[in-house]
């Protein structure tokens, strides 16, 4: 167990060093009961990290394309029959 | 006939199309150079389609391909680093200027974030350096893990990670200047 998990109590400014790891999935159960608690009587904190899992989202469902050119899958089926040279 | 090896490449690969062209879109900025790397993506990744080792991450392989190919091709244009400043960039780096710029509502924050269209959230990452850009994509839009990352951009974890965080918080200040440019935040105290 690191020091960081014994700590009994994380403030605004744990909350805000470890949000990106947090909202990542990458902390151990320890701090991640830490931040929840913190989370539940800290609004301003819950705020904001409700507003980072929107933005999230928002990158997620804008940045994506959800078709290819029809060219592509002529091109893998070339590819993929063309003699090995 | 195709060979059973050319079905078994194909049915491999084509789930993931969308996704090598979306992440070579998002690198290249313009369609017909997308369509240049994921071809010669597929291109290398049929070639090399011997040491794939069956059953083990054949999306995170094709994408090391296609990252090593990008990379080769735009040596060139990714040699000049583009000058960036990391001053005053903090976590929740949008919800603070909110906070400070306008007196919102909570609700409102959060409506903000409708305004943003399509292509704003788009160029906001184009505009990204390609080293941020690509763990970005890689992360956030394609749902990589970071140590899958660390895998497909050959790089250690830490390294996967401090681009990863800063490249976000990058991010939200560019989407922070297209939300002023485009008067989606109007400053009360002017």
């Amino acid at each position: 167990m690191t020091a960081d998990a014994t700590q009994k109590k994380y403030n605004c400014k744990d909350v805000e060093k470890k949000v990106q790891a947090f909202l990542d999935g990458r902390l151990a159960k320890e701090q991640v009961l830490h931040i929840e608690e913190h989370l539940d009587y800290c609004l301003p904190c819950d705020k904001k990290i409700e507003f980072e899992k929107k933005l999230r989202n928002l990158v997620k469902s804008k940045a994506r394309e959800n078709s290819h050119p029809s060219k592509l899958d002529l091109e893998l089926k070339r590819i993929i029959s063309a003699k090995k040279s | 006939m195709p060979t059973e090896r050319q079905l078994e490449f194909e049915s491999l690969v084509q789930p993931h199309l969308n996704s090598l062209y979306s992440t070579a879109l998002r690198m290249t900025h313009n369609q017909n150079d997308a369509e240049d790397l994921v071809q010669d993506t597929l291109f290398k990744a049929f070639r090399a389609f011997d040491q794939y080792q069956k059953n083990t991450n054949f999306r995170a392989w094709a994408f090391r391909i296609l990252v090593n190919t990008y990379i080769t091709a735009y040596r060139k244009a990714i040699r000049q680093p583009q000058k960036v400043s990391y001053d005053d960039l903090e976590e929740f780096y949008l919800y603070k200027k909110l906070d400070e710029t306008v007196a919102l509502q909570e609700t409102a924050k959060e409506d903000f974030l409708e305004n943003f269209f399509e292509d704003d959230v788009k160029d906001a990452l184009e505009n990204l350096p390609y080293q941020f850009r690509l763990v970005v994509l890689l992360c956030d839009v394609e749902g990589f893990s970071y140590n899958e990352i660390a895998n497909i951009i050959d790089a250690p974890l830490g390294t996967v990670m401090s681009r990863l965080y800063r490249g976000r918080k990058l991010l939200q200040r560019y989407l922070w200047n297209y939300a002023k440019e485009h008067g989606y935040v109007v400053n009360e105290q002017e």
